[in-house]
């Protein structure tokens, strides 16, 4: 999943990148208002965390200006402010939840993987498709009760494909929530970690989770519970 | 507000205005009755002159076809050369048949012969320059022999006398308007400092107060300045309470950080391996302190000065909106009892404040459902109604005897759900800071419930 960072204190920034990133997450990152308005309505971010206190334009303006331009990804405020008013007024303006300033990158992780299961439509910090089920927590998935070994990479995809379960993703998209930037992006290794993908969940061939859609992309098949 | 009302003091800008009122009733006043005076004393002379021309028409005999007056006038200043009244006799020509001795040397003159049965009375300037009203009168005579002639009767008198009157009737009331405007002006300004001595005694007592030689204004003020004194010792009682608990908040910040301080210190100088559990216990604890203590700060912005009307309703409904997004994973149903609109008089940054952490506690805590009711108390002394909040859920509720440590600051109930102590501590110095309570108990949809009463001010 890509997510933006909008945050002028460079060392948080920073660990902050540092971490999303070991954590899986395709990370854009900008240090004021303006740069960081202008990933979040040209890029195809999942879920955006911006600061408050931004120089130029700040994050409430921010976030009002990205909801005007159409940018409806799930956007997470981070304040030092820890008046309700404050919160009250971001959530108004178009965010969907909060982290008052300082917060342990626990606690944010939390709020991230929530936000993200929410905006693909699931409650539960598990998602479950009969027989697969992917712990978000705990990135463990199994299907019925084998659980599987996946690389970090195919659980990115995996849990790429679950959160929007129903819906279909085209390889770019894939590509794009997957990769950084700078990374070669090469489709073909999309369809390679596809392969697997399909081998692992499914060895017998009787589920299919995954459909290819010719010319537009893979969608998750199995029903969600 | 401009210049001019800032130089002029109370006093000053009455007494101002009380003059200029005087003088020009004064004025007016003097007007009417100089004029009222004057056309009575003209209508008196008018009188006089009419009564004389009447007197020379039953003086009048024909003489030799034509008319004279010949015998003694009963008036003997028409004998008195320039004795100021005079008559004259004229024919139809304007020729004089006969004039009163007193007229001798004299020519009153005469611009129209009046028509038979005419009077006119005007101001005539004679010879000797004296003024003088004059009254003329046509008349038809009939003689024995049946013919009729037109003569005109002339009667004049000087106004010498009427104009020494108007004068004295003049100075006389001038001098009385003088003295009662003096009389008035001076009564307003001892008016004026009866008036503005108990402002003078608020001057004092406020110097006295800012001084530290009392602690508050003193009673018994006229009824109009009652409400001012009032509310000034409630600005003051609020101010002291405000900068008492703002001298506490920062000894209590101070204090309470030393102990996390003093236990990292420990562990940096104990040359041992860095206890990385213990040092993020310490500095979450620290930064628990660090919010509390703002949010206390928050609180106690706001103040007396700080209070303005916002509908409760309306915040309400936006906390709760911003909490439904929050929470929407959760998705409680909530049942709200509130009216359209509840004004409530306080900031509404500490109202938000208030409801944003009941509720965000009713949010974490419930189950399924959660309640929020709002209704207005009796108005306070000042008009204000008050406010009653009542939230429950149906969680687990608060256990018994954790209520005080919970409203302890910062202290919490739940290490997991961290913030919890924080809000109710901060909810209760919120709700103290408006004379409120708060109170914990148990809701019927078997959580808890906390029951915040802000009264009326």
């Amino acid at each position: 999943m890509r997510l933006l960072i909008v945050e002028d204190e460079q060392n948080l920034r920073e660990s902050l990148q540092e971490r999303l990133r070991k954590e899986g997450f395709v990370v854009d990152s900008a240090k004021d208002g303006e740069e960081g308005l202008y990933f979040a309505t040209e890029y195809p971010i999942d879920l955006a965390i911006v600061d408050l206190g931004l120089p130029g334009i700040s994050g409430m303006d921010l976030i009002r200006r990205a909801r005007e331009q159409g940018a409806s990804m799930p956007i997470l405020i981070l304040t030092a402010r820890d008046r309700w008013q404050d919160k009250v007024e971001g959530l108004q303006a178009g965010a969907d939840d909060y982290v008052v300033k300082p917060f342990s990158i626990e606690e944010l992780l939390a709020r991230v993987q929530a936000l993200l299961r929410r905006s693909g439509g699931w409650a539960e910090p598990v998602l479950h498709s009969d027989p697969v089920s992917l712990d978000t927590r705990t990135q463990k998935v199994s299907v019925g009760e084998r659980e599987l070994e996946l690389t970090s990479f195919e659980y990115r995809l995996l849990e790429c494909l679950m959160l929007s379960a129903g819906k279909v993703l085209s390889k770019a998209q894939l590509t794009d929530r997957l990769y950084e930037q700078d990374f070669e992006r090469d489709s073909n290794t999309i369809e390679v970690f596809i392969r697997r993908l399909r081998v692992k969940l499914d060895p017998q061939g009787e589920l299919n989770p995954i459909e290819t859609l010719r010319g537009r992309g893979y969608r998750w098949a199995l029903q969600r519970k | 507000m401009s210049a001019v009302n800032q130089k002029y003091s109370l006093r000053g800008r009455l007494l101002l205005w009380v003059s200029g009122l005087l003088i020009v009733f004064f004025g007016v006043t003097a007007f009417g009755l100089d004029l009222a005076f004057r056309h009575a004393g003209e209508r008196a002379v008018e009188d006089v002159l009419d009564v004389r021309v009447i007197m020379l028409l039953a003086a009048a005999e024909p003489d030799n076809g034509s008319l004279s007056i010949s015998s003694e006038l009963p008036d003997p200043r028409f004998a008195q050369a320039g004795s100021g009244l005079y008559a004259e006799l004229l024919d139809a020509r304007g020729k004089a048949l006969w004039r009163s001795a007193s007229s001798t040397g004299l020519q009153i003159g005469l611009d129209e012969l009046p028509g038979a049965g005419i009077r006119e009375f005007r101001r005539v300037l004679a010879s000797d320059g004296s003024k003088l009203l004059a009254l003329t009168y046509g008349v038809e005579w009939e003689f024995q022999d049946g013919r009729v002639e037109s003569f005109v009767v002339q009667v004049a008198e000087n106004l010498d006398g009427y104009t020494a009157q108007v004068s004295r009737f003049r100075r006389q009331m001038g001098g009385w308007f003088l003295a009662s405007l003096v009389l008035l002006l001076f009564s307003v300004a001892a008016l004026m400092r009866g008036v503005l001595r108990p402002l003078n005694r608020i001057e004092r007592e406020i110097e006295a107060v800012e001084k530290g030689q009392s602690e508050q204004l003193g009673t018994g003020y006229p009824s109009e300045l009652e409400p001012l004194t009032r509310n000034m010792n409630g600005l003051i009682v609020s101010e002291r309470q405000r900068l008492q608990r703002y001298r506490h908040a920062l000894g209590d910040l101070a204090h309470s950080l030393k102990t996390p301080l003093a236990v990292v210190r420990g562990q940096l100088d104990s040359g041992n391996v860095v206890d990385n559990a213990l040092l993020a216990t310490q500095v979450e604890r620290m930064d628990d302190i660090v919010r509390y203590q703002l949010q206390r700060a928050a609180a106690m912005g706001s103040g007396t000065l700080g209070r303005t009307q916002v509908d409760a309703v309306a915040v309400a409904r936006g906390v709760i909106e911003a909490l439904d997004k929050v929470y929407s994973g959760k998705k409680p149903s909530h049942t709200l009892e509130l009216p359209k609109t509840l004004p409530f008089h306080g900031d509404r940054g500490d109202l938000m404040e208030i409801l944003g952490n009941l509720l965000d506690n009713a949010y974490k805590y419930c189950e399924s459902r959660l309640s929020l009711a709002m209704q207005a108390l009796p108005a306070g002394p000042g008009g204000k109604p008050g406010l009653r909040i009542q939230i429950d859920d149906d969680g687990e509720g608060i256990p018994d005897g954790l209520e005080e440590a919970l409203l302890q600051r910062g202290a919490r109930a739940d290490e997991r759900n961290d913030g919890q102590g924080i809000g109710l501590a901060v909810v209760r110095e919120l709700a103290e800071a408006f004379q409120g309570s708060l109170e914990i108990g148990r809701s019927e949809l078997g959580g808890g419930r906390i029951t915040v009463v802000l009264p009326g001010v």
